[in-house]
């Protein structure tokens, strides 16, 4: 064991403050006021708010009691705890007002100011934050077991092309429905690619739920350095991920701390990568079976890759694209009423608020999806996993199928002209 | 006539009596010879199958019973003498001088510790261990208050000394104590003495002479943690580990030349568990049992004796054992065997043996006998009134329980013991309660807010020198001083003592206090009794905290009395941090409606109905068949007695039916049950279709059992009329003409036929060795010329009257023995049977034919079992039978208050016991059903609706089912949905805080436990430290 003496472990402390100051300032903005003078209280945003569907939660007025001066009356209240992040407010803000910011703001400084505990909102005891706050320690280097990936796919610890599984080996204890996710992801790139994967036995936490959820930002920093750290010793040209959620923050959260890294890394969507994949004519679309119904099927837009991301980013239309191509396979897609940016949330926010009001939100979701499909696909993990679990309390709900975009897609896709088709068609 | 009862015997079945008369309304007045209650069980070091330590699950038990204000705890005290009749006894007890003032005592030590005399040995520990002429039998007696010894103290003996009375601080030390009489007036008495092992007395082949030959009680004191030798297992004769260990079965029992004919009836399973535990202390340690047959014959006992080959390695020999010598230079041990499974004679050295030698009776039976007036079997067992009510004695109102009426082993015992308590309410229903006392406080309670400032008052006990020796009290107590919210706190030196009651309430008033603190020993013995003396001065109970400084740093930290002194600081912050939290909490009383159910009208649902109505009580019978007497009817006669079962089943029959109020429904089913303790809605439909609502008090499952029909095996099959089950043969002996047996020269019975197995049935059902004996009897006596083989494993014939049945029978048939790799094998020809058996007796391959096959198969549990036990919501067990909540101490109740189960239901058993577990579940029953209400604890779990997520989990975890999932209508803007949400009732809910730990969003919490509470100890504790830290 290493001993550390404790002026060492002191000045070691000190400094670590130093560096998290510095990039806290990067991201966390304690004077709300700023993040909202633009507004002029036109409240679209109450009335678009999904939240306000099902309890009082009036954005709009939480707003001008900000700008008011009351912000101590809306932080002190608690009621910010509640907002679901979906972000539909900001979609339909004609000032671009990123109220889900302000709530990531606020909540770091209800913590602070009334000692409001995360905890007193957060479901399943909080468990998977806690296991994010404890990768986020520095002297905490996980060793993961990858006995899942399948055995066709060729693997390393160094290399251009590293996919970032994620937390789904963390959630699997209590959600088996995400277990396919990162095997499919996994058998449709080692396919396409001729050089081995990278997949990390040390990957840590991308850190969405500490920043979103509990706002524990010293921990998320702590866990961005990491990962930044990990992807650069792994020589990562390229980072592609499945979740909705870490690609958002690979994204955008990182570059707000780390100004190089989206020149050092491209960030692709499990999506995107079977899009480019796509159009380069590397990969086609089949379906090994003769079929000749059609199987209606939809699609629901996470929060994170619709109205969360850059208004240039096309991703909800690529994955139009794909997923009409499906018609000619037996798999006929349909929009759900709310869909694309105006999508319907999933209910449940970075593991926060899981109650009766989330309830209701996932009972219209998979409503809609009903009306349409039988198979409704999503490409968010926790999108899956709150979905799903609502459809174990209502039978008249658990007759569609949840499916993670590349889950559906695997048995779809067949590659060409590659070297590598050969050993694993077998 | 008196609403009181003495009992005699403070062991187990003693304890469990005393309990539940006292719930039934008794006043109890236990009598125990030795200085503290416990008995036999207190000895053991662990109990199969779970392997609990003995202690820790009895212990909770004794002081049960040393709280309670109904019994009067008279240890060390003997029955001297018993006069009047039933109903009105006057009993005369001897309490002999302990030397020490029990009122003054205050179980310190300070006297023992500085006793100079030396040593001599410790009667409990079987005399391997030592104490002091000044003492306590052993740390955890009850009640805890030492003794001197008047034959080895110097002081009684020749007038020196008197160290102890120098350092008693309480001055209790009273050399001039004498002897006294105490006359008490019951109503009944129960006698529960129990029995011992006196192994000195066996003949010298057992070579118990040698040092290393140890009885199975003195084991299990060699290898209890608290025992002689701290645990560790080592031989006698030079405390070395021995490596191997042989252990002998029935070591002079079943044998008429020592005098002890019958079968102890526990050996075989005790002995599986001291050699699981022996490997479990040490791997290295090799075991051999020396065993004859395996009468393993309760729930899980045989599988429980298969573990310990298969996977603890243990080896099993079948032999007879000739005798065992030693080896003069090395003290090891030569057993002279004959192997049964070889016919030789072999030698083996061990290097230790255990043997199981015979129980019998306590010493002073057959003088207690005379004083009471009633009469001994010819084992020297209390003789039961009756062979099937066991309980009662050849007197009135004297009633026998536990193992000085035979052999039993604990469950059985438990059973008794409160199949004993029913019937004694029985007799003496008229003055239930009245001689028991309900607490009454004269100060009205104060109202404390949660907004009130706490005002904090302390008490830290010296406890003599046990925590004022090792822990620096006055420091503690000037730092306590400094805390926030501390108004008071002040030390003393014995806490507990009626003076200090008076003081704390003292305090209460003079400060105006509206929490309280003491610092002292253990919550398990003393926590009611401050709870009490709050009450007394107006505090709710709830408000009060104990903190353990005498387990927790003064005796775990004696060498370190900083640290001991500092953790006594931190432990009594963390909890002055949690009394700031505290809330006053109610404790509901809920009603109970005085009627019960049974479900199934055989033997013991007759017999837990009549004893209900018998007690007063409304008890409704529902039977699927259209008769009462389920199995009964079915035999023909009742053994080891040669009753006509038809004769003693009318007479159950007549007395359910005379009842006025039972009422019995046939052919009738249960529809639906709702509802819980005292308060169930029942739903039965009759045989008209018609449907009865009936509100019920508590439920009694009595759904008994059935005899598997073997289809398929040793040619049981249709069209083979020859090839029957026992019950079959039962039917055809029913019947008067018995013409059908002039065809038949030869009968073969195959025991354990689909029973015992590796898999499926590996269950030993327990009854079918003995009604095989008594068929091959009924047959002779039929046709003597009758030729009757029986194909045999094991005997399993384990009642005191069973050995000698057997005995008598022997001579009837012809004996062979297989075993479980060889079965027999048959073939069909012509109008006979071929069988062909390898017999491991003769070591030789047997064929012979016969023209009729019995089939002594398993008993399996009753038919539709699982619906029953969905709608009772209470859990099956592997087998299919219903599952008890704790396989020893609470063999007749469910974990779910409320409902109770006996007879078959629970596990096969004859007629016998049946009926005491009848009994026995009747008395458990009617403790609620008596005391007309239940008081729920303060101490349960709350759900916080509107943060509830219904997802259940709380519910799958609930040992008490005390949680029930509700349907809500949840109404938002566009749509409503219903929602569940979890709802605890609080008289089901024992606050153990499973459901709290596993809700995933932090809905569910204890009270007096809540999470604020718990994290502000953490917070006090970890605060503090990183304080000091920095």
């Amino acid at each position: 064991m290493n001993v550390i003496t404790e002026s060492e472990e002191n000045e070691k402390v000190g400094k670590e403050e130093d560096d998290i100051n510095f990039y806290l300032e990067k991201i966390y903005e304690p004077d709300l006021r700023k993040l909202l003078s633009r507004c002029y209280q036109c409240v679209r945003c109450s009335g678009v708010c999904q939240l306000s569907k099902v309890q009082e939660f009036t954005p709009s007025r939480i707003v001008e009691l900000i700008l008011e001066g009351f912000e101590d009356k809306v932080t002190e209240s608690g009621v910010l705890w509640d907002c679901l992040s979906c972000n539909s407010c900001m979609q339909n803000c004609p000032e671009d007002i990123n109220f889900a910011d302000v709530v990531r703001n606020a909540k770091y400084k209800m913590k602070a100011l009334y000692n409001h505990k995360a905890d007193d909102y957060i479901a399943h005891k909080g468990i998977y934050t806690t296991i994010s706050e404890i990768l986020s320690k520095p002297y905490i280097n996980p060793d993961k077991h990858l006995d899942w990936i399948p055995k066709e796919c060729d693997i390393s610890d160094n290399g251009d092309l590293l996919y970032f599984v994620g937390c789904v080996p963390y959630f699997k204890f209590e959600f088996d429905e995400i277990d396919p996710i990162p095997i499919s992801a996994l058998k449709i790139i080692c396919q396409v690619e001729k050089e081995p994967v990278v997949v990390l036995k040390d990957e840590v936490c991308c850190g969405h739920d500490l920043y979103w959820g509990t706002a524990n930002f010293e921990a998320f920093i702590n866990l961005a350095k990491k990962n930044k750290a990990l992807f650069e010793k792994a020589n990562v040209s390229t980072i592609i991920t499945s979740c909705a959620e870490g690609y958002r923050t690979f994204k955008v959260e990182y570059p707000k701390l780390f100004e190089d890294f989206n020149e050092k890394f491209e960030v692709k969507h499990i999506i995107e990568y079977i899009y480019d994949n796509w159009k380069q004519g590397k990969i086609e679309f089949t379906n090994p079976k003769e079929t000749e119904t059609q199987v209606p099927f939809t699609y629901h837009d996470p929060c994170r890759l619709s109205r969360f991301l850059p208004k240039d980013n096309n991703i909800i239309e690529k994955t139009r694209e794909i997923l009409r191509q499906l018609k000619d396979l037996g798999y006929e897609f349909k929009e759900m009423t709310h869909n694309k940016e105006n999508a319907l949330c999933c209910g449940v926010s970075s593991w926060m608020n899981c109650n009766d009001r989330s309830k209701g939100l996932r009972y219209k979701r998979l409503s809609e999806a009903k009306e349409v499909g039988e198979i409704m696909v999503t490409s968010c993990p926790k999108c899956i996993m709150h979905l799903s679990c609502l459809q174990k309390d209502y039978d008249e709900l658990a007759s569609i199928q949840i499916k993670e975009f590349s889950e559906f897609l695997v048995d779809l896709i067949k590659v060409v002209n590659t070297n590598k088709t050969g050993d694993v068609k077998e | 006539m008196e609403g009181s009862v003495v009992v005699i015997g403070g062991g187990i079945a003693g304890i469990q009596t005393s309990l539940d008369l006292t719930e039934l309304g008794f006043k109890v007045y236990l009598v125990e010879k030795t200085p503290s209650i416990g008995g036999r069980m207190s000895q053991l070091d662990k109990t199969f199958p779970t392997n609990d330590c003995s202690l820790c699950i009895l212990a909770p038990k004794m002081v049960e019973v040393f709280r309670n204000p109904n019994i009067e705890l008279m240890t060390y005290h003997e029955v001297k003498k018993v006069e009047g009749e039933s109903g009105n006894f006057k009993v005369t007890v001897l309490k002999k001088p302990r030397y020490i003032d029990e009122s003054k005592c205050k179980g310190c030590g300070d006297c023992s510790a500085k006793c100079p005399k030396i040593e001599v040995p410790n009667v409990f520990d079987m005399s391997l261990g030592k104490r002091k002429s000044v003492y306590i039998p052993f740390p955890q007696a009850v009640p805890p208050i030492y003794l001197i010894d008047p034959e080895l103290c110097l002081k009684l003996t020749k007038g020196v000394c008197g160290v102890c009375e120098k350092v008693c601080e309480v001055k209790a030390i009273d050399y001039e104590q004498k002897a006294q009489d105490i006359e008490l007036n019951v109503g009944a008495v129960v006698v529960a003495t129990g029995f011992e092992m006196p192994t000195e007395e066996l003949t010298s082949r057992w070579g118990y002479r040698f040092k290393n030959v140890v009885s199975a009680l003195e084991y299990e004191r060699i290898m209890c943690a608290s025992g002689p030798f701290g645990g560790h297992i080592v031989r006698l004769s030079d405390e070395t580990e021995p490596e191997k260990i042989a252990f002998i079965q029935c070591a002079g029992s079943r044998d008429l030349h020592e005098n002890v004919p019958y079968c102890s009836s526990v050996c075989c399973m005790y002995t599986a568990k001291e050699a699981i535990i022996t490997k479990e202390h040490s791997e290295n340690s090799k075991c051999f049992v020396f065993r004859h047959d395996i009468r393993a014959y309760g729930k899980n006992f045989y599988e429980f004796t298969q573990r310990a080959q298969e996977e603890y390695g243990v080896k099993y020999f079948q032999t007879k054992i000739s005798m065992v010598d030693e080896d003069p230079e090395t003290n090891d041990l030569i057993i002279h065997y004959e192997d049964l499974k070889t016919g030789k004679f072999e030698d083996f050295r061990a290097n230790l043996v255990v043997l199981a030698s015979p129980l019998v009776p306590s010493k002073g039976t057959r003088e207690l006998a005379d004083i009471l007036g009633i009469e001994l079997d010819h084992y020297d067992f209390f003789k039961e009134k009756s062979y099937f009510n066991k309980s009662l004695s050849s007197k009135e109102g004297i009633f026998l329980c536990g193992f000085c009426q035979g052999p039993m082993d604990i469950p059985e015992t438990v059973s008794d013991a409160s199949g004993v308590a029913s019937q004694v309410a029985n007799l003496l229903k008229d003055v239930k309660f009245t001689e028991v006392k309900d607490k009454v406080f004269e100060i009205p309670e104060k109202i404390v807010n949660p907004t009130d400032e706490p005002r904090v008052g302390v008490l830290i006990c010296w406890c003599g020198i046990n925590i004022g020796k090792y822990v620096d009290v006055p420091a503690v107590r000037d730092y306590i001083k400094t805390l926030p919210n501390v108004v008071h706190c002040e030390d003393n030196l014995y806490s507990c003592s009626s003076d200090s009651q008076a003081r704390i309430k003292e305090m209460i008033a003079e400060h105006n206090l509206n929490r309280f603190i003491v610092a002292s020993c253990t919550p398990r013995t003393h926590e009611s009794l401050f709870q009490e003396t709050c009450q007394e001065a107006g505090l709710n109970k709830y408000l009060f905290e104990m903190v353990n400084i005498r387990d927790q740093c003064s005796w775990v930290h004696m060498t370190e009395k900083e640290a001991a002194t500092e953790k006594s600081m931190d432990l009594l912050r963390m909890a002055i941090a949690k009394s700031r939290l505290l809330k006053p909490q109610t404790e509901e009383k809920i009603g109970v409606t005085p009627t019960a159910l049974v479900i199934g009208g055989g033997i013991s649902g007759m017999t837990a109905a009549s004893n209900l109505g018998n007690q007063g009580f409304k008890t409704y019978i529902i039977e699927k068949e259209k008769i009462l007497g389920g199995n009964l009817n079915n035999l023909n006669i009742l053994y080891p007695i040669q009753q006509e079962a038809s004769i003693f089943l009318n007479e159950i029959k007549a007395e359910v039916e005379n009842n006025n109020n039972i009422q019995v429904f046939l052919e009738s089913k249960i529809n639906d049950i709702r509802g819980y303790i005292g308060n169930y809605d029942v739903i039965i439909e009759d045989s008209m279709k018609e449907i009865h609502n009936l509100k019920i008090g508590t439920i009694i499952v009595a759904t008994g059992g059935q005899e598997l029909k073997p289809e398929g095996l040793f040619q049981y099959k249709k069209g083979n009329q020859n090839v029957i089950t026992q019950l079959e043969l039962e039917q055809k002996l029913q019947n008067s003409d018995s013409s059908w047996l002039n065809d038949v020269k030869r009968v073969t019975f195959i025991l354990c036929a689909g029973a015992r197995l590796k898999e499926g049935i590996t269950y030993c059902s327990n009854i079918c060795c003995g009604t095989s004996i008594k068929n091959i009897g009924i047959l002779k006596e039929l046709n003597p010329n009758l030729e009757i083989v029986v194909l045999y494993r094991d005997f399993q014939m384990a009642k005191k009257e069973f050995e000698e049945y057997y005995r008598n029978r022997r001579k009837d048939a012809m004996f062979l023995r297989y075993d479980l790799e060889n079965l027999p094998k048959i073939k069909k020809s012509g109008k006979k049977y071929g069988i062909k058996v390898f017999d491991t007796n003769l070591q030789d391959d047997i064929q012979l034919e016969t023209d009729l096959i019995v089939l002594a198969t398993p008993m399996i549990p009753a038919d539709n079992l699982k619906e029953l036990a969905m709608m009772l919501k209470v859990p099956l067990d592997r087998t299919g039978f219903f599952l008890e909540a704790h396989v020893k101490l609470r063999p007749l109740d469910f974990a779910t208050d409320g409902i109770f189960l006996c007879g078959c239901a629970q596990w096969p058993k004859n007629i016998q016991d049946s009926i005491s577990q009848a009994n026995g579940a009747a008395g458990r029953a009617s403790r609620f059903l008596s005391a007309g209400e239940i008081t729920t604890s303060g101490l349960v779990a709350e759900v916080y609706t509107e943060k509830c997520i219904g997802c259940g989990k709380c519910k799958d975890v609930c040992p008490y089912n005390a949680i029930e999932l509700m349907d809500i209508e949840k109404e938002f803007e566009e749509l409503t949905i219903t929602v569940k949400k979890s709802s605890i009732n609080s008289a089901l809910c024992k606050g153990c805080g499973t459901c709290a730990a596993t809700c995933p969003v932090g809905a569910i919490m204890v009270k007096h436990y809540d999470f604020d509470q718990i994290n502000a100890m953490i917070d006090s504790y970890i605060l503090e430290k990183v304080k000091n830290s920095s």
